[in-house]
């Protein structure tokens, strides 16, 4: 026993660190949250928490906020912008992988808006969604769509829209490196003896391709989604959740009511309902797409 | 022989020594200088001001020495948008730190900030220093701004009322009389006329320009609220039972009693103007209503009064003339009946020192000087951007004829504030920000058809009822009430005279 103690701490001293940050950076706020979702704190009354509550705090999410509306939104932010995304992205990637002229310049300049800050695109996007002079309005309506009176932005059936739009012009170059690099790794041997045996492009992007580069694409789809998920940037500059609750998002919702209203309990609530909604879409999905696939 | 070519450790060792020295010398003057600085700044102290990006923030800006040649106290300024500068202020009160020695607040957040401890009380400084001059002050002004539960906590820096801004060229080519300067001139100016006005020049074109009658500002939550509150507590909307004032039991009764008759009729109407109004208005903040009507193709609407010069420019303080700066002039708002009640929304910044300053009495006489005629009319004075700052607090401001001469709608103004209580379109309660979040969103969604006016209403009170009883104040109110009147307001300005 007396011979062995020496031995011991080393593991856990090797091991301190990770656990110090684990436990600061995620541990600690999200107990700390969970705690404080039981309890009545609004920063706007009192600056400590004053009273146990139980679960009125989570009553109160669906009560006093429009939490179903902006689950609803950013539902359809997370999966519609993820998939337009992946297959705008795909398009790119394959486009990159066909060895025409200008590649490796285009390569340079797709990499930039994902460079650029979310708050900026957001003010660019602002300018150009603009009711009189804005370029995508003139787009529109010179190809002969009909523009909102309200703008873009202004009415509920397009501001949602409008968002994801400005998103995906922002992350699809994203996309587009990324399984870019995927196809890369791609084994030519493989798509040669596919191209000897007959195999027509559809079939072998289908067939071959598409199946070699799954751990690429099922790890980014997860980690856009996620933060699709939490889009706040590109909310609070275009429309501010608005025309009535037409885009807003879990995170605007949350932001809304903690750093707005300071009402800490139940933003805590909220952020805890989130996160149980994230947890569960996200092991779904692992269990679909993570199938068969070997650690 | 390679070894002769190459370099010594010695050599390295003295190549060194000789850079690290070379670079240590060259460095010692930018050492020392900052040092000199510090020391001159710990015998005159400097203070630490944090202000909200709003056009006194410009003025202020320009006369800073002015109070430092005077008191021999430096001033840092920072200035910060309305969010960054509310949630600054919170994190910086809860972690108990001394950020900043001065601050500018809110009206909506005085209650929270003063029940929470955040500020202190400036009742014993205003008491102590005769040049505070009390009294100079607006009493409507002090009452909506800058007091709670019967103590004064804030001076105002930038006080807004509510009136009506209008084309001239317009109103003369639809042979439409000038809406009215004072009360007295008032006569039939009523709601209904308003609308009549409206409608008259909705439409109208000038060259080749087709005219909105008016505009609103319908983005979510806060600016819907600012200006649509105005339009309902003119109609006789209340948002309580009993507040400010008490009960006959002599407490805050806070039962929501938005969803009147009163309520509906100004929603109503409300749609009426943004009907009149451009269609995008529903995404308009304060200043997008303002530069809407810079842009010379509203007939006439009602706002904050900083529009009232504001919109001598083309943009947003660009300092560009505007198409109409010749071509508009401003009258007092309607009132629901002929000769009726009028009820303005009084509005605007004030600045207070947090509790935790260290420097409560350097932070004084900033606050002092600042909300003070000498400090007011400074900044009044600054030529910058067209003369862009008439929002005062003191009466002797309005009355001085060399700012009469550059604002030459002074007298005007200031019947409107004479008109205000802030307290009731806008219930200063700690909670408000909370109650205006899911009172905009309902505005906005009558603006964008989503819901009629009694939909909207009903919806309203439901969620005003759910949060109030949240967080306590349904259905009895805990804490302490204060019959918080004009009055009392009025007996507290004659207790602080020095």
């Amino acid at each position: 026993m007396r011979k062995r103690l020496p031995r011991q701490p080393l593991p856990y001293l090797m091991l301190a660190p990770s656990v110090i940050v684990l436990f600061s950076l995620i541990i600690y706020p999200m107990g700390f949250a969970l705690v404080n979702s039981f309890y009545f704190w609004n920063l706007q009354t009192s600056p400590y928490p004053v009273q146990f509550i139980g679960l009125s705090n989570y009553q109160m999410v669906f009560q006093i906020t429009p939490f179903m509306d902006s689950l609803r939104n950013t539902l359809i932010l997370s999966i519609g912008g993820t998939f337009i995304e992946f297959w705008f992205g795909m398009g790119i990637a394959l486009l990159l992988n066909s060895q025409l002229r200008g590649m490796t310049i285009a390569r340079t300049i797709l990499i930039m808006p994902t460079t650029v800050a979310p708050i900026v695109v957001g003010f660019l996007f602002r300018y150009m969604f603009y009711e009189g002079s804005g370029l995508f309005s003139w787009l529109l309506t010179g190809l002969g769509f009909a523009v909102p009176e309200r703008g873009l932005l202004g009415s509920s059936h397009t501001a949602l829209a409008s968002i994801a739009v400005a998103d995906i012009w922002e992350w699809t170059p994203f996309f587009a490196i990324v399984l870019y690099a995927g196809l890369l790794s791609v084994p030519e041997e493989i798509v040669d003896a596919a191209r000897v045996d007959g195999a027509s492009r559809v079939q072998m992007f289908w067939r071959i391709i598409l199946p070699l580069i799954k751990p690429t694409a099922v790890i980014i789809i997860m980690i856009r989604f996620m933060q699709l998920f939490n889009m706040f940037d590109l909310v609070f500059v275009l429309t501010r959740g608005g025309p009535g609750t037409a885009s807003r998002t879990l995170s605007y919702n949350l932001y809304y009511e903690g750093l707005v209203n300071y009402n800490i309990g139940l933003a805590a609530a909220m952020t805890w309902l989130i996160v149980v909604i994230v947890t569960i879409i996200i092991n779904v999905y692992i269990l679909i797409a993570f199938k068969d696939w070997e650690w | 022989m390679a070894r002769t070519k190459g370099i010594s450790r010695r050599e390295f060792l003295r190549l060194t020594s000789m850079a690290g020295g070379a670079l240590t010398f060259a460095r010692f003057p930018q050492v020392s200088a900052p040092t000199a600085k510090r020391t001159l700044k710990k015998q005159a102290k400097t203070i630490n001001v944090l202000v909200v990006g709003d056009p006194f923030q410009f003025a202020l800006d320009k006369v800073l020495d002015q109070f430092t040649e005077k008191t021999g106290i430096g001033v840092n300024l920072e200035n910060l948008s309305y969010d960054a500068l509310q949630a600054r202020l919170i994190t910086s009160f809860v972690s108990q730190t001394p950020d900043a020695d001065v601050v500018t607040v809110d009206q909506m957040w005085v209650s929270q900030y003063a029940d929470n401890g955040w500020i202190i009380p400036l009742d014993d400084y205003a008491k102590a220093d005769s040049d505070t001059q009390i009294d100079d002050f607006i009493p409507q002004v002090l009452h909506s701004l800058n007091t709670w539960r019967g103590h004064l906590w804030t001076l105002p820096i930038g006080a807004y009322g509510q009136g009506v801004i209008f084309r001239t060229d317009l109103l003369e080519a639809a042979g439409l009389p000038t809406p009215p300067k004072t009360p007295a001139e008032a006569g039939d100016w009523t709601w209904a006329r308003y609308m009549e006005y409206i409608n008259t020049l909705n439409g109208m074109t000038v060259g080749d320009k087709r005219m909105y009658g008016t505009v609103v500002c319908g983005a979510q939550p806060i600016p819907i609220v600012h200006m649509y509150t105005q339009l309902a507590a003119s109609y006789g909307t209340r948002w309580f039972a009993s507040f400010p004032e008490v009960n006959e039991n002599g407490v805050w009764n806070f039962t929501p009693t938005i969803n009147s008759e009163a309520n509906k009729a100004a929603l109503a109407d409300y749609k009426k103007l943004y009907d009149a109004s451009p269609p995008e208005a529903i995404n308009y903040v304060w200043f997008d209503a303002g530069t809407r009507f810079s842009q010379a193709d509203i007939g006439m609407f009602y706002w904050w009064t900083p529009y009232f010069y504001l919109v001598k420019n083309s943009g947003y303080m660009t300092g560009t003339p505007s198409e109409i700066i010749d071509k508009y002039d401003v009258g007092v708002l309607p009132t629901l009946e002929a000769g009726g009640q009028q009820v303005v929304s009084l509005g605007g910044w004030s600045l207070g020192i947090p509790r935790y300053s260290d420097n409560q009495d350097e932070a004084w006489q900033f606050v002092k000087w600042a909300t003070g005629f000498e400090g007011q009319k400074a900044m009044a004075l600054v030529p910058d951007y067209n003369y862009q700052f008439s929002d005062f607090g003191r009466l002797s401001l309005y009355q001085d004829p060399e700012l009469q001469a550059i604002y030459p709608y002074l007298p005007a103004q200031l019947e409107i504030m004479r008109q205000g209580n802030g307290k009731i379109p806008r219930p200063p309660i700690p909670i408000y920000t909370s109650l205006e979040g899911v009172y905009g969103l309902q505005l906005n969604r009558v603006l964008s058809g989503e819901a009629s006016p009694e939909e909207a209403l009903a919806t309203t009170e439901v969620l005003f009822n759910n949060i109030l009883a949240g967080n306590q104040y349904v259905p009895n109110y805990l804490l302490e009430s204060y019959d918080d009147t004009l009055e009392n307001t009025i007996a507290l300005m004659e207790s602080l005279k020095a």
